[in-house]
Parts: C-alpha cells; sequence; structure tokens
C-alpha cells in the first residue's frame, strides 16, 4: 500500500525535473543576473545592484517600446477577439454537421502546426511594392502608385499578428462555445430572447473561460514577440522583446536580464488579471 | 427534417467572414508555395516564368544558402526526441494527476506557466544557465530542454483532457481480470487513450520543429532549421527561401496529415469494423 | 468444511475519511446462492462489493471467501469476477478479445483463448458478433458480453454491480431472467447490488437490504416483501402500510393497541411479548385491506377512516390513496372487479379494515416502555 502512495511522485517527477531545470532555474538565474552588472569586455560581473531596472525605467525610448508593444496588443487583442468568437460562433451553431464543424475547425488550427515564420515570410510576395496586391490594384486603376505602408509599416505587423494568433482565440472559444448545449439556446429563443439577445445573455457569459485563455494567450503571444516585429516593420517599429533582443545583441546580459524580468512582471499581472476571472482546471476537466 | 429550415442570413455572412478568414489563412503560404517554382532568372515576386525545380536544387547545394542540409539533419532528429520525451513524460504526469497529490497544484500551474513565458526570456535563461554549470550549448542538450518546456504544457494538457475523461473502471476492470499494473498500462490504458497520445506526439514533433524563440540562444554554433529560415530572411534574396518554406511546411503537413488521419482511422475503427 | 462459493463478511466497516460508508457488517451468502444487496444510492452496498471483489480493503473486519481470509488478494486469487456497472469493455478490443482477455493475462496462446472466448460467447448467444467492436453492440449485447467476459474462467463468485440499470425496462425485464439462467447453470455465487426492490425480489434466494452503512434485514425474498422486521424496510420494500400504537392491554391471545389519534388496533399476541406502554409499529398489506365507503366510524377496532386524496388504475387492482389521521399517506389495494362493483371519487369519506390475523408486527422498531415512548412522542 505504501509503494501505491509513491506512484504519482514516480509519475510526475520527470515532468518536474524538465520544468526545475529548463523553466524555473532558468528564470531565477535570469533573476539574478539582472542586478549583476555589466563590464565591456568582461562580461558579467556578480553584483547586487538595480542600476540595470534603473536604466531601463529611466530610458524614455523603453516607455516608447512599451508604450508601442501596449498598442500592438490591444489593437490585435480586439481584432481576435472578434474573429475568434464569430467564426467559432458560425462553427458551432450554423453547421449544421458536426463532422463538417470538426473538418472546418481543423482547416483553422492546421497553420498553429507549421512554422511562423514561413508564415510570416510569406506575405513579402504579397505586400511588397512589386507584390501582388499592388500589382493587382494598378492594374485595375484603382491606384497609380504601389502602396508602400502595406509591407513593412504597422500595419504589415498588425496583420501577421492576426494571421498567426487569431487561431489562439478560435480554439478556446470553440472549445467553450461547443459544450453550451444546444437546448440552452432553444429555451432562450422560447422565452422570447432575440438572436443577440440569445448570444449576448447565453452564449458570450458561457464561453466567457475560452474568451479569457484566447486573450491570455493572444496578450502573452503578442508582447513577447520579437521577431514578427522586427520582419515585418522593416526595422521601424518594435516592441519590448525586441529591447531585450538588442540588449542581447550586444551582450549585455544583465540589463537584456531586467528587461525581460519587468515584461514577465507585466505578462504574468495580465495573465494573472485574466485568470481570476475564469477557472483554467474546471475549463480542462469539466 | 432539420434539413428543409430555412438558414439564417447570419448564416451567409458568417459562411462568407469564414471563408476570407481561410483565405487569409492558407493565400500566402500557397503564394510562396507556387514562387517555390520560379525558374533560375525570376524573381521574388509574381509573374512565375519558366516554372521548374531550379530553387529544390539550390537549397542543398550549400552555395548560396548556408547549411540547409545540415540544419534538416539536426531538427528532424530533435524534433523526433522532443516528440517521444513529450509523450513519455505527458502521459506519465497525466497519470499522476488523477490523483491528489503533494505539490501537484503547484506542478500543474508551473507547467501552465510554462505556456506564457516569452520564448526569449527562456532562452537567456537557459544560456546563462548552461553557462553558469560551464556547459556548452548545443541542439541536444539545452535547446532539447528549452523545446520541451514549451511542449510539455501542451502535451500535459491533452493527456489532462484525455485521462480525465477516462473511466476508471476500465483500470478495475483489467484488474479483476488478472492485468498487473503493466500490462493494465500497456494493454488498456494506453491503447483507449492512443488518440490523445497521437495528439500529443503532433504537438510534440511540430512544435519543435518550428521553435524558433526559444532555439535563438539554445542551439549552440550548429543551427536548426527556423534559426536558419531567419537567417536567410535577411541574407538571402532568391526563392530559395521560398522552396525551403515549401520542403518545411510539407514536411509539417506530412505531420499533420499521419496524425489526424490515424487518429480518425483509430476512431472509425472503433466504431465501425465490420464483422466478416 | 465450508462450501465453494460462500462469501462471509465479519465486522466489516469501511471509512472515507470522516465518512463511515459500511459501518461494522456481518453478513454470510450461501455458496452457489444469488444475493442482492438492496438499498437507496449511498446506503453503502456498492462498497460492500468493491470490498468484496477487492478494489476496496475495508477499514476493519475479516472477509472470506470458501473459508479463506481473502484480504490482500486480488480478484483473481479471490475467484471473483466484477461486472461493471458501465460495463467496461475495453473499447479498442472487439468482443472476442474482450472477453479472451483474462486468459491472455494468464499468458494462454492466442488459438486456445479464442477458442475458450468462442465457446463463452455460445453460452449467451452471441458468437456471430464475436468480431463487432463494442461500440457496436447494443445495451443488452453489451451487457451479455461484460457476463461472458466475466465468467469465462468460472470465477467462485461472480460481482454485479447494478447490471441492469442502463437498459430499457424491457430489455431489464428480460435480462434479469437471463441472468438468473445464467446463475443456476453456472451453479456458482451471484452477489448483485441494485437499488430497485422488484429486481432483488425477482431474482435472489437471498435479500439484503441496506440502510446507512447498516444491514437492516437479510432474509428470502418473501420474507423481506411480506415480513418486513422494520419500519424502514415496510417502507423500502413498498406495498405496506406501517402504523404506530402504544400497547394498551393485554388479554389473552390479543394485544390491543392504541394510535396517537386514538384508533384502536388488535395483534394476535403469538407475534409479539409486549406489555402495557410499550410502542410498537405494525404494518398491513396494502392488497389485505377492505375499503368501504362509509362516512360512519366502526365501532369495531383495525380500521382507519379518512379521505380518498388519489386514486390509480393499475391494471388487476386499483390503488386507492387516503389521508390517514396521522398525515401519513394510507393505501389500499382493491381488485378491479371489486372496485368497479362500488366505485369511490376523490373527496369520499372511507374505512379501511383489516383482519387482525393479517396485521405484521416490525419486531425491529418494537420499544420498551421504559425508554421508549417519551423518546418517540417527542418526535
Amino acid at each position: 500500500m505504501k509503494s501505491r502512495n509513491l506512484i504519482p511522485y514516480l509519475q510526475a517527477a520527470p515532468l518536474a525535473i524538465v520544468l526545475f531545470l529548463f523553466l524555473a532555474a532558468p528564470l531565477a538565474l535570469v533573476l539574478v543576473v539582472s542586478v549583476f552588472r555589466n563590464k565591456l569586455f568582461v562580461g558579467l560581473v556578480p553584483a547586487f545592484t538595480f542600476e540595470n531596472y534603473f536604466s531601463i525605467l529611466t530610458n524614455a525610448v523603453n516607455y516608447q517600446l512599451y508604450l508601442s508593444t501596449l498598442k500592438f496588443t490591444v489593437i490585435v487583442l480586439a481584432v481576435t477577439m472578434v474573429l475568434g468568437f464569430w467564426i467559432a460562433y458560425f462553427l458551432v451553431f450554423h453547421v449544421r454537421s458536426l463532422l463538417i464543424a470538426i473538418g472546418l475547425f481543423l482547416v483553422c488550427t492546421v497553420p498553429f502546426w507549421t512554422s511562423n515564420i514561413i508564415r510570416m515570410i510569406s506575405w513579402k510576395p504579397l505586400l511588397g511594392r512589386e507584390g501582388l496586391v499592388n500589382t493587382a490594384l494598378i492594374n485595375s486603376g484603382v491606384i497609380d502608385q504601389p502602396i508602400l505602408w502595406l509591407l513593412f509599416s504597422d500595419f504589415t505587423v498588425v496583420l501577421s499578428y492576426v494571421h498567426l494568433f487569431t487561431l489562439f482565440m478560435i480554439v478556446p472559444i470553440f472549445n467553450s462555445m461547443a459544450r453550451i448545449d444546444k437546448s440552452l439556446v432553444e429555451a432562450a429563443v422560447d422565452a422570447g430572447a432575440s438572436r443577440w439577445k440569445v448570444i449576448w445573455n447565453v452564449i458570450v457569459p458561457l464561453c466567457k473561460t475560452g474568451i479569457g485563455l484566447g486573450s491570455v494567450f493572444v496578450v502573452t503571444l503578442v508582447m513577447s514577440d520579437f521577431f514578427v516585429v522586427a520582419v515585418m516593420s522593416g526595422g521601424l517599429s518594435g516592441s519590448v522583446s525586441s529591447g531585450v533582443f538588442f540588449d542581447l545583441g550586444i551582450l549585455n546580459y544583465p540589463r537584456a536580464a531586467a528587461n525581460s524580468i519587468v515584461l514577465l512582471a507585466i505578462v504574468v499581472l495580465i495573465a494573472a488579471g485574466i485568470l481570476r476571472v475564469v477557472d483554467v482546471r474546471k475549463e480542462l476537466t469539466g | 427534417m432539420h434539413k428543409h429550415q430555412k438558414r439564417p442570413w447570419t448564416f451567409y455572412v458568417l459562411a462568407t467572414l469564414f471563408t476570407l478568414f481561410v483565405i487569409f489563412l492558407y493565400g500566402p503560404m500557397i503564394s510562396i508555395f507556387i514562387l517555390s517554382f520560379q525558374g533560375p532568372t525570376g524573381g521574388l515576386v509574381f509573374p512565375l516564368t519558366d516554372p521548374g525545380f531550379h530553387w529544390f536544387g539550390a537549397l542543398f547545394g550549400q552555395a548560396r544558402t548556408g547549411d540547409v542540409g545540415g540544419a534538416f539533419g539536426r531538427t528532424l532528429p530533435l524534433a523526433l526526441a522532443v516528440m517521444v520525451a513529450t509523450v513519455v513524460i505527458s502521459v506519465a504526469a497525466g497519470l499522476a494527476f488523477r490523483r491528489r497529490f503533494f505539490g501537484s497544484s503547484v506542478l500543474f500551474y508551473t507547467a501552465l506557466a510554462s505556456l506564457i513565458m516569452p520564448g526569449l526570456v527562456l532562452s537567456i535563461g537557459i544560456l546563462v544557465a548552461f553557462q553558469f554549470l560551464g556547459l556548452p550549448t548545443r541542439w541536444y542538450s539545452s535547446a532539447f530542454g528549452a523545446h520541451l518546456s514549451w511542449t510539455l504544457p501542451f502535451g500535459l494538457l491533452i493527456m489532462f483532457a484525455v485521462l480525465s475523461r477516462l473511466d476508471p473502471a476500465y483500470e478495475e476492470a483489467a484488474y479483476d481480470l488478472g492485468a498487473t499494473r503493466w500490462q493494465t498500462l500497456t494493454q488498456v490504458v494506453v491503447p483507449i487513450v492512443l488518440p490523445g497520445i497521437i495528439a500529443v506526439s503532433l504537438f510534440g514533433f511540430t512544435l519543435s520543429y518550428d521553435e524558433f524563440p526559444r532555439s535563438w540562444l539554445t542551439t549552440g554554433p550548429q543551427n536548426t532549421l527556423p534559426i536558419e529560415i531567419y537567417t536567410m530572411t535577411t541574407t538571402v534574396t532568391s526563392p530559395a527561401l521560398y522552396a525551403l518554406g515549401t520542403v518545411t511546411t510539407i514536411i509539417s503537413f506530412l505531420a499533420i496529415g499521419l496524425a489526424l488521419g490515424s487518429i480518425g482511422y483509430i476512431q472509425h475503427r472503433r466504431r465501425n469494423k465490420k464483422s466478416f | 468444511m465450508v462450501h465453494s462459493g460462500v462469501v462471509s463478511l465479519q465486522g466489516v466497516t469501511k471509512s472515507f475519511g470522516s465518512l463511515t460508508a459500511v459501518d461494522d457488517i456481518d453478513l454470510t451468502i450461501d455458496g452457489g446462492s444469488y444475493c442482492c444487496l438492496l438499498g437507496p444510492s449511498g446506503c453503502g452496498k456498492t462498497t460492500i462489493l468493491r470490498m468484496i471483489a477487492g478494489h476496496e480493503t475495508p477499514t476493519s473486519g475479516e472477509i472470506q471467501i470458501s473459508g479463506v481470509s481473502v484480504l490482500g488478494q486480488t480478484p483473481v486469487q479471490r475467484g471473483t469476477a466484477m461486472m461493471f456497472q458501465s460495463y467496461a469493455l475495453f473499447p479498442h478490443l472487439t468482443v472476442l478479445d474482450n472477453v479472451a482477455f483474462r486468459l491472455k493475462m494468464q499468458g494462454m496462446a492466442k488459438r486456445e483463448r479464442r477458442a475458450k472466448a468462442h465457446e463463452t460467447l455460445e453460452k449467451v448467444q452471441l458468437n456471430h458478433l464475436a468480431e463487432r467492436m463494442p461500440a457496436q453492440l447494443s445495451g443488452g449485447q453489451q451487457q451479455r458480453v461484460a457476463l461472458a467476459r466475466a465468467v469465462i474462467t468460472n470465477p467462485q463468485v461472480l460481482l454485479l454491480d447494478e447490471p441492469l440499470s442502463a437498459l430499457d425496462e424491457f430489455l431489464r425485464l428480460q435480462m434479469r431472467g437471463e441472468l438468473r439462467r445464467m446463475q443456476r447453470e453456472l451453479g456458482i455465487t451471484f452477489i448483485h447490488v441494485t437499488h430497485t426492490q422488484l429486481e432483488a425480489i425477482a431474482v435472489a434466494d437471498l435479500v439484503v437490504v441496506m440502510d446507512d452503512g447498516h444491514i437492516v434485514q437479510a432474509s428470502a425474498p418473501e420474507d423481506v416483501y411480506a415480513r418486513p422486521t422494520s419500519a424502514y424496510v415496510a417502507r423500502f420494500m413498498g406495498g405496506q402500510n406501517v402504523l404506530r400504537g402504544v400497547v394498551q392491554s393485554v388479554v389473552g391471545p390479543t394485544v390491543t393497541l392504541r394510535s396517537d389519534q386514538g384508533q384502536i388496533f388488535e395483534v394476535d399476541s403469538a407475534q409479539i411479548s409486549a406489555a402495557a406502554g410499550d410502542i410498537v409499529h405494525l404494518s398491513i398489506r396494502r392488497d389485505h385491506t377492505e375499503l368501504e365507503k362509509s362516512d360512519a366510524v366502526p365501532t369495531q377496532p383495525n380500521h382507519v377512516v379518512g379521505k380518498v386524496i388519489a386514486i390509480e388504475y393499475q391494471g388487476t387492482y386499483v390503488k386507492v390513496t387516503l389521508d390517514a389521521p396521522d398525515n401519513r399517506e394510507f393505501v389500499s389495494h382493491v381488485p378491479d372487479d371489486k372496485y368497479l362493483a362500488q366505485r369511490v371519487d376523490v373527496g369520499d369519506q372511507v374505512v379501511v379494515s383489516w383482519r387482525a390475523a393479517d396485521v405484521h408486527i416490525l419486531a425491529d422498531d418494537h420499544r420498551k416502555s421504559e425508554s421508549g415512548p417519551d423518546l418517540e412522542l417527542a418526535s
């Protein structure tokens, strides 16, 4: 009987070890390094100083980066939430055959299992100065000069984010929407609710968890991104992560670490704020 | 009866939205797929001139495109190793989580936290950790661990959902029928949750295969494919980049097709196997 | 010498944390008999079954099968087999491989175990479905596969956890007959958990009625039904009216009781040794009553008067419910021909009477006067 009680610990041990070695310990080291000093040509010098944090918080450029990241986050969150909700709603409540709904759902999720970088750069032949969109618009006479902001602008960054991350919104919303008992909708209609009232008073509250989870994903992904913003803005925009990326480029590990900690703290705060409203464990097992 | 019901107008609006979204999702991918067949004199944009397999050949020629072959040779075994480790660790942990044990909540939420951990931050942490221990960063050690910290939460969530739906009566029945604990695991539990395990494999393989931010500082001197591609976006200005994109996307699609196909096959077999 | 298949529980208790599911139970089930554990959900019957099967370990007490202690043994060592409520047929295996699973675990060669599985499937007339997957079978077929899988190695004891609950009414009646036939054929002990009274008395040799972790009565089905020992069993089994009275006098063969409302009941003293002041519970079968439409209050004992509050036609009889004066419903079953000859309506004043010989004393609820009356009256 005693040995039986040990079994869960043995089964969970590999996960615990991996998470310790490759998540907890590295994170702790980032925290430690963030108070180290950086010396040119020497590298890390153990110390206990807040000057890295100080340099981040007093730097106006950093505030611009945070502001720009926040702007992207809010725009992308709004667009993906609207898209994600209506696509999930279409699949769950408008497609009559379950098999087709699952098939279409998979069509939405397949890109998740392919390369983000490839998906990102695949916009280039479409949006560039001589890209398909500009060529088409010029040939049809809508414009006579190519639109330059199609590629390498904030627009392109938002477009790429929406392209890459909408499925992170669709999946959790679809998941909680699919569990809504259809008779609830019929009961609401029986009670005299219009289509919009059903959506607002029945469906939205019941897939709050899905929307919450999707939001956590999208916020985290946008805030931690550094390569989409680097590649798709053509270097014109930046994000907090690209600040970290820059520090790494000049081998200033302590400031990169401090920057990471600030970023992580913000991400965790936002995620915790959203997760206060939704119970993840219940969503998974219920 | 249901079939004859008239569809509401919202159906047509949302169906249009959905179609546009799918075009938005796949359109760009298809355009680089077509452009990868660009002829030797063709450019990075349409039109397609003198189509052929020129750039696919150039890809493995090493001349201008870096070490693509070598990167493949590292990325595939890494993805397979991550896949196997993800399956084993997630299944084991999923079984553990069916019972409350001391620290189970902390472990569960740590795994979830791994999902929202910015990849770049993790990359820095692992790099510093390896430097601290005096170990060199390599694709098969540091990057392997970095990838696991990304694939495991997905694997765990899937197994968590699958195993929580597994009726404990199956295991009791096996015990009742004289199966040892090992026989119960290998002949009852694993076969029943096999579709879930395949899904975990799919996540393990593809997420590692395409991972970029967590690989950035952890692969060491020899690049994996996503890093190779990222470098190429700035240095290579030929359709060879598209050819590479096409090749790696095809590999991803093969993995997806294999996984979804076998899940579908298993479900179908359990419901529709014909008596002969 | 203890017969094969005898199951005996001695002082068995099972606690889950602070909750006691089974409380100090003693029970012996004869080898080769059909026993039903009957009670409402949460009464501990399934826990007892699972302890006999080896899926739960008693907190204290002893369990023996064929005279041997089985605590710490696996189900196979115990010689038990369990049929699960959900059947737990492995969804990835064919019917044949499900049935042969136990033999496979023993290491029997494929050809041999499949032949044996076919033989067993033949017993439940399902050989033609051997290659099907469980999901392709109807509920009744699944149940028979589960039965075949459980009995393939001739266990000494078969444990059935609510085996019929997943079936519809028609199949339930058919399958319970089949279970009984199977038990006779195999000659092994069946222990069957159910919450359905009619199911229990229809199949069992021994009905064990449980309440809140205790056995309240364990006897032959006709005894449990017609001669309950407590008001709980009488009410739970149904078909009975339960009344209560305080002993007024014991004169010769007649014990005279008086209810709280002043009604007088007479009981044969052979059934009970009571003294004045004792509180006695008694039961009268619904079908052993006479119903008469009358406004007069009769002078002789053994009757209740009341207004009819419900009438339900049941085919061979009519169920007439009246609001007896103690606010407990009193039900009389009137044969349909008699009812048609003398109809009553809801709201009619009626008298229901019975013969003193048809009164049954609920012995377990008998309270001696020293301790009883005050407590009872207080409630």
